[in-house]
């Protein structure tokens, strides 16, 4: 290889070292972000001694906790990107070290690390299923510790300190990185065996690295109470889902493997590395990177769902009615497209806690899009807590709160709901238990700090939001039920039931709503009146005298003088039925095609269009 | 040897708080968490250790008793067991707490421990994640009384989570003796684990003719039978209530189960009954047990109908004789008629000495752990006469009691903390069935029960530990097909 040859590849894995970890940052601060922020609040980290040692109760715990810490700094994306980056880098450049890779092919060092960023990038959905506390960085971290192992082994000389070590790391590393752990040792064994060190020490190493492997787990179960196979697999990610975990679990253990069989690849041996020309490793890079975007998560109802859970989360109700109405915009051209019913349902949430529904409930394109998984989630599972919150159904509320603590463990978002709930229901001692859990956090003691101040001061809650929305609902008689045949039929029965005798407001809004979405004449008049009577409106909104012009038409003509109703709608009314009786019926997408955006934006249009609805 | 010495003492002398000598006085007990103000204790109890929450810079706590004497320092009150055993020779420990805010030490008027009976030395539990449908990350644990010990019996997470999953319950022993214990396994490879003289056996006791494998067992005190309820739960949630659910049978026998042919036979299966909760007397010669009346209407899904009408299910207290030797029964009688007071009794379960009977109460419905109101009765077996047992009795809910094996000491569920996750408190009852204040299950820290997000469920005194290991259980179950029981009608009713 001549100097320039040299040059050149130094100069290409030079940059390529810096730009492929800036353009990752980049995309993931910018355009994934909501994923990032998902993963946030779906774990949880307290600076608190007790929480601490109970992660030390199982093998992998101390990874977990240390995982968990990074993952708190997601709550500011670009920051927790940084983090990740930074940390996947290390992977990379320590692999290169550690295993001499070559200047000429030192791409083949960022393929662990680009199989890790995959498999989180592409889990999509899974993320509502993942049961192992800070799995997002745990598969990084573990990949850290087997390079420790690594390095830790080849400090030794001697067979007796080998054999001590392997049973002192290789526990020790087994209760610190579980699966990870045992891969360390592994790993290390096998650059022990291909290393020039005698065959006595070679040996040594060997068999009490095996040892270690195969006793650590034994010893884990007899002290402990977790399924037996577990033991081996401690650490590497769990999900709660009916489908075969090896598939899922393919991407971290093939970066294991690598790091395994690295020391036996000994490519600064191989002679065609070195005469491997600089455009080889140019077109390696690019590889990577183009399989790895490849298998990421890219739906984009999917980042809308993300993007709108968090605004609701947050109150931020205006920021989740333009991130539907963005993608309403954005999805025009493509007349297949449609919106998940857990967008819809947010949105139209979103509508209600802006006061907005009369005249934007149906401003949008509705639909049904089925999710783009393996292994669906229910609606009730991303979302059964801010309706029941939101709503004014708190049992329903808590009730998803501590499914979800079951199952997957307490998070920053189960607790803030959980707080929530607590407060509505003026449990002042449950509420104190959870807001000292967020007081030992970083980013949600604030946020706990200003819900402490209205726990004794009721008045002062019910002005604040989101409780100033949310107490009004409370006006109806308590009533057993259970929303696991889906969510939205759940919420459809309660607002379509019987009237409370005390109705506010705020809830005949939300009845009448509820009434026009179920197409249901009689409940209509029922809450158009009840609404009337209430609310007592300056001005009808749009879409109520849509409703009330359409439904007198159809029968109940003697109220069509009842209430003003605009020309405006008189006439979109006119417009509409000859649309309808020149087309007939059509399916929800040949309808799509067919009429005008301006009435696709009507009570009509839903009335005799939106059929085939599936409700979660 | 000497320049060694001297220093160390010095530190010890250094190390050991002072009392203060002038201080100013308060009228009022310190708040203490959790609350062992003038309690009643077993003398064989684990340290009661306390978290002081009267918010002063520093903290000096005097225990003091006829045999021995503790000073400690701090907010969190951790008392050395060597002197906890010491302190609880003598029958009386005064607790005096002292506070220091700017510099000047108040001190709070004592508190007193009243140390009594001893107290079965382990109980057993399920610890169980709060929630409604899910239950991967339950288990039954023991738990040693005298100190702060605890082991897992077993746990579902043992065996497979997914399609292979278990989910374990109502674990149960035979006069507290851990050689014959059973408990339910639900789903892979279910049925009731049965230890019988130290031997692992694995049971189905749903046949065709009973409406379900047994459940709320009650192991009869001398033979070898086992009177189980029969009966199909459903849950359903509240939307607006402190109440998180409602459970409620939709159909429910009790059933006797005779251990050693493997025979189940019924006791009470009127279809417009549901009877419920069975507890043997202490003699075995008769069994308590609640029932309600209920007829579902027709046209309406069962399940629906008893949510509908849940407010109509009003459990009676009746009691019916049983000759354990001819396998006789007599005609049940009625002990107590809910009913008429518009309320519900369920779970009785009769002292070891046979004089009292206690009972939870509530307006309405068969699950008084999830029912806010849910209350104690005592019942005096030698005359019928009751009350509500209002030094235990908190405004949450109060369920799942437990007699220890001398009869002497009650423990039972509570949500007093607050209001969701339920704890295990004890209490002594005295020979005019008065009982002490309750107390909390000792914890070696005190910030335990506020930091732990998970319920205790069900404590089960216990006079030994379990000794067969949470892996032969996991072995055995996973391994093992349940045999099925025969069910035997013509068995006397």
């Amino acid at each position: 290889m001549t100097p320039k040859e040299k040059n050149n590849f130094t100069g290409i894995t030079a940059k390529a070292r810096w730009i492929l970890p800036l353009t990752l940052w980049v995309v993931l601060s910018c355009f994934s972000y909501p994923f990032l922020l998902k993963v946030e609040e779906r774990s949880f980290f307290e600076f608190d001694m007790a929480w601490f040692i109970e992660f030390l109760d199982k093998p992998s715990g101390l990874l977990s906790w240390l995982s968990l810490f990074f993952i708190q700094f997601f709550h500011i994306p670009w920051l927790g990107a940084l983090i990740w980056i930074l940390l996947l880098t290390a992977a990379a450049e320590l692999t290169r070290i550690m295993f001499r890779i070559p200047q000429s092919c030192s791409a083949l060092a960022y393929i662990p690390a680009a199989i890790l960023v995959t498999y989180n990038m592409s889990l999509g959905y899974m993320i509502y299923y993942v049961n192992l506390p800070g799995f997002f960085l745990l598969p990084t971290l573990g990949y850290l510790w087997v390079l420790l192992t690594v390095a830790v082994f080849r400090k030794v000389s001697n067979t007796a300190t080998v054999i001590i070590l392997s049973a002192v790391w290789g526990i020790a590393g087994y209760y610190i990185a579980g699966f990870y752990g045992l891969i360390g040792v592994l790993t290390a064994a096998v650059d022990t065996a291909v290393s020039q060190r005698s065959r006595t020490f070679r040996l040594s190493a060997l068999i009490s690295v095996i040892a270690v492997t195969l006793l650590s787990p034994i010893l884990f179960v007899e002290t402990t109470a977790y399924y037996l196979p577990s033991g081996w697999t401690v650490g590497l990610p769990d999900y709660m889902i009916r489908v075969s975990l090896t598939r899922i679990q393919a991407p971290v253990i093939a970066a294991m493997l690598l790091l395994v069989s690295a020391p036996l690849i000994q490519l600064p041996k191989l002679s065609f590395v070195n005469k491997t020309p600089s455009y080889v490793q140019g077109i390696l890079l690019i590889a990577i990177v183009s399989l790895s975007y490849t298998w990421w998560y890219k739906d984009p109802n999917y980042m809308a769902e993300l993007k709108m859970i968090h605004a609701a989360d947050n109150l931020e109700w205006e920021e989740a009615i333009n991130t539907f109405r963005d993608i309403s915009e954005k999805s025009e051209k493509d007349k297949s497209w449609q919106p998940t019913r857990i967008m819809v349902v947010l949105k139209d949430l979103a509508l209600i806690k802006t006061g907005q529904e009369g005249d934007q409930a149906f401003a949008f394109d509705d639909g049904c899009k089925q999710q783009n998984t393996i292994c669906g989630v229910s609606m009730s599972m991303q979302i059964g807590w801010i309706m029941g919150l939101h709503y004014g159904i708190p049992g329903l509320c808590q009730r998803w709160c501590y499914e979800e603590n079951m199952l997957f463990g307490w998070s920053n978002v189960s607790y803030r709901y959980n707080i929530m709930t607590a407060m509505v229901f003026g449990n002042r001692e449950l509420t104190e238990k959870y807001l000292n859990k967020l007081d030992h956090t970083l980013f949600y003691r604030k946020w706990s700090r200003e819900q402490r101040a209205l726990l004794n001061d009721r008045e002062l809650l019910a002005r604040t939001a989101p409780y100033d929305q949310i107490l009004p609902l409370l006006c109806y008689d308590d009533i057993v039920t259970s929303d696991l045949a889906g969510l939205e039929m759940f919420l459809n029965r309660h607002f379509n039931g019987p009237s409370p005798m005390e109705s506010t407001p705020l809830y005949d809004r939300i009845a009448l709503l509820f009434a026009m979405k179920s197409k249901n004449s009689t409940m209509f008049w029922t809450r158009f009146f009840l609404y009337l009577e209430s609310n007592n409106p300056k001005k009808i909104d749009r879409y109520y005298q849509e409703a009330a012009y359409l439904y007198a038409n159809n029968g109940q003509k003697d109220l069509l003088d009842a209430f003003p109703i605009d020309d405006r709608v008189k006439d979109t009314y006119k417009s509409f039925m000859q649309y309808a009786s020149k087309y007939g019926k059509l399916s929800l997408e040949d309808a799509r095609n067919c009429f005008p955006k301006h009435l696709r934006e009507t009570f009509f249009y839903y009335y005799y269009y939106v059929n085939e609805l599936i409700l979660f | 040897m000497r320049k060694i010495t001297i220093p160390i003492l010095l530190m010890l002398v250094a190390c050991t708080p002072r009392i203060p000598a002038t201080f100013d006085s308060v009228d009022s007990v310190p708040v203490i968490f959790p609350d062992y103000t003038d309690v009643t204790i077993p003398g064989n109890i684990a340290p009661t250790n306390f978290l002081i929450e009267e918010g002063a810079d520093s903290y000096i706590t005097v225990l003091e008793s006829k045999s021995a004497q503790a000073v400690i320092k701090g907010d969190k009150v951790k008392i050395p067991t060597r002197k906890w055993r010491k302190l609880t020779a003598a029958p009386e420990i005064s607790i005096r707490v002292y506070g220091r805010n700017n510099k000047v030490w108040t001190a709070y008027q004592p508190f007193k421990l009243t140390v009594s009976d001893e107290i079965d030395p382990y109980v057993s539990y399920r610890i169980i994640p709060v929630a409604v449908e899910s239950y991967e990350k339950l288990s039954i644990r023991q738990r040693n009384l005298t100190n702060y010990d605890e082991k897992v019996i077993f746990a579902n997470t043992m065996v497979e989570t997914n399609e292979e999953g278990t989910c374990i319950n109502c674990h149960h022993y035979r006069n507290g003796e851990t050689d014959n214990m059973m408990f339910h396994v639900r789903h892979f490879k279910g049925g009731t684990v049965l230890v019988l003289d130290g031997k692992l056996n694995k049971v189905n006791t749903k046949t065709d003719s009973t409406i379900s494998a047994g459940s709320y067992p009650s192991w009869h005190p001398t033979h070898d039978y086992i009177a189980f309820a029969s009966d199909r739960i459903h849950q359903s949630v509240h939307a607006l209530s402190h109440d998180k659910l409602e459970v409620l049978d939709d159909n429910s026998d009790i059933i006797l189960y005779d251990i050693r042919n493997n025979i189940v036979s019924p006791i009470e299966n009127d279809t417009s009954q549901f009877e419920c909760f069975p507890d043997w007397a202490s003699d075995g010669k008769s069994l308590f047990y609640v029932s309600a009346t209920y007829q579902a209407p027709s046209g309406i899904p069962r399940r629906d109908a008893v949510f509908l009408d849940r407010f109509k299910f009003h459990y009676n207290l009746y009691s019916k004789p049983f000759d354990p030797d001819t396998h006789t029964w007599g005609a049940s009688r009625l002990l107590y008629d809910a009913v008429a007071s518009d309320s519900s009794v369920t779970w009785p379960k009769a002292s070891p000495d046979g004089r009292w009977l206690l009972c939870c109460i509530s307006s309405h419905g068969v699950f008084p752990l999830d029912q806010i109101e849910s209350e104690l009765i005592i019942f005096d077996l030698k005359d019928f006469s009751y009350r509500y047992a209002d030094e235990l009795n908190s405004p949450f809910a109060e369920s799942f009691h437990c007699w220890s094996s001398n009869g002497k000491w009650l423990m039972f569920s509570t949500r007093r903390e607050d209001g969701v996750h339920t704890r295990l408190y004890f209490s002594h009852i005295d020979e005019n069935g008065h009982f002490s204040k309750p107390f909390a299950l000792p914890q070696r820290d005190p910030e335990f029960n506020r930091e732990f997000l998970n319920a205790f469920n069900i404590g089960e005194f216990m006079k030994e530990p379990v000794k067969i290991t949470p892996w032969q259980f996991a072995s055995f179950i996973s391994s093992t097909e349940a045999t099925p029981s025969r069910y035997d009608s013509k068995r006397e009713k």
